[in-house]
């Protein structure tokens, strides 16, 4: 079920990439939705469900930006790793830690790219900073955004489904 | 103990993913790996299933919404036909007095090229291998092919997968083409300059470049024929004691392409190819 609702998010992350790309071209300057569904998913707390989900929407990252492959493959599964060690220890509920949290994950992910930009393809042309701060914030959003309606549904489905069995158990 | 298979595991991933990255130098980074081949494989059904739907909604909503002014577009471009018309049986006089002429003295002409049309199915202008993916059909895409729009020359094909190719564009930073300037007939090399734009280089700064100049291929690369509009000279600045620093506004719009076309030209002998004709770093 995990395995499934992944591929899942990682599908709908590669078709969300497509259309924002076809709308706007800097759509994947200003964010990275793969790297969201990997945090999303290590934040469940296993490591290496973490680090797997990281090294496949890596390569998938890899895969729609034209590669080189193992670049983002490389960032993500570190940060995924991190993340899903992160939330094996802490329990991160406010707003402000939650949007940190998705933050630092990307800015991780920026780091580690521009690091291994530096080793592999010393010509390479790096994003700029502006560019690097709207993925960083777009990705806080958009986690908390998600993360806040997840809980918000499950809330509520929880909230019917107890309704509900209070109304089937009530006596007559 | 299991700690420390997950940092084993962590380990060898990010192990194998540098090993991965090393195998994939600059000058071969275009090339096609089974990697490569399998993810355009995957990937490419999606993004054309993507743009035809954009596609398909673009146009019923501009269908919708301005009927009065598409009727006019269809008069204008009736004029406009009948014009090209009249234009093309002017050059077609014109040709054949050139063909006339070149026979009198002997010029012996290559054969024309052949285009096959490609639907862009996804841009990507942002990463560091600034490429496109292209759907031809099955079997009608192959490598080093050259790709050009109405206005010019956008890449070539680098990698092909089903009726997929990836085609490398000009402004990558590791794409070059041997080029000309037109005006003073003076060649160089055109490369991908960060930004996405494109440098013309080993021009001496002694030949008079002015902005504004043509700037076409040279066909001395072996992947791109001569005569193709490349771009026209923006700035013209001193660079080191010998060369011109000259930027160049590719002709092409590379930010809109719908449609492009794979040109198809015969291959030089085999014996002659290969002897420093790369067209790439």
């Amino acid at each position: 079920m995990g395995v499934a609702r992944f591929l899942a998010g990682l599908l709908a992350a590669a078709l969300l990439h497509f259309v924002g790309t076809r709308l706007f071209p800097a759509f994947p300057r200003a964010t990275d939705l793969f790297l969201l569904v990997a945090v999303l998913e290590a934040r469940r707390g296993h490591p290496v469900g973490g680090m797997l989900a990281g090294l496949a929407a890596g390569l998938a990252a890899d895969g729609v930006t034209g590669g080189p492959y193992g670049l983002f493959g490389f960032a993500d599964t570190a940060v995924a790793f991190g993340v899903a060690t992160a939330a094996r220890q802490l329990v991160v509920q406010r707003t402000t830690s939650l949007a940190g949290l998705f933050a630092a994950a990307a800015a991780a992910q920026q780091a580690i790219v521009a690091a291994l930009a530096l080793v592999f393809r010393p010509g390479a042309e790096l994003a700029a900073p502006e560019w690097l701060l709207a993925r960083v914030v777009s990705t806080a959003l958009l986690g908390l955004a998600w993360t806040r309606s997840a809980e918000l549904l499950l809330a509520r489905v929880a909230a019917r489904r107890a309704g509900r069995e209070k109304k089937l158990g009530a006596p007559k | 103990m299991r700690s420390r298979w997950t940092h084993l595991l962590l380990a060898v991933l990010l192990v194998g993913q540098l090993f991965l990255l090393a195998g994939q130098t600059p000058d071969r980074g275009g090339e096609r790996s089974l990697l490569a081949g399998t993810t355009l494989r995957l990937l490419g059904p999606l993004a054309r299933l993507v743009g035809a739907a954009g596609d398909a909604g673009t146009e019923l909503s501009r269908a919708l919404a301005s009927r009065a002014r598409l009727a006019e577009e269809n008069r204008q471009l009736r004029a406009e036909l009948i014009e090209l018309r009249r234009e093309r049986l002017r050059l077609g006089e014109l040709e054949l007095e050139a063909e006339a002429l070149a026979r009198g003295l002997g010029f012996e002409r290559r054969s024309d090229w052949s285009l096959t049309p490609a639907e862009v199915v996804y841009l990507d202008r942002t990463s560091w291998l600034r490429t496109l993916i292209v759907w031809a059909g099955p079997g009608r895409a192959r490598r080093d092919q050259p790709v050009v729009t109405e206005l010019g020359l956008v890449g070539r094909v680098i990698a092909t997968a089903g009726g997929y190719a990836k085609v490398q564009l000009l402004t990558d930073a590791a794409a070059s083409a041997g080029a000309l300037v037109e005006r003073v007939r003076r060649q160089g090399i055109v490369r991908g300059a960060p930004g996405g734009g494109l440098t013309l280089e080993l021009v001496p700064r002694q030949v008079p470049v002015e902005p504004g100049d043509r700037v076409v291929s040279a066909g001395i690369d072996g992947v791109y024929p001569r005569g193709i509009p490349i771009g026209t000279v923006v700035a013209v600045a001193p660079g080191d004691e010998l060369f011109h620093r000259i930027v160049v506004e590719p002709a092409a719009d590379l930010a809109r392409l719908d449609f492009v076309y794979l040109l198809e030209q015969p291959a030089p002998p085999a014996e002659l190819a290969g002897e420093g004709a790369d067209g790439r770093r």
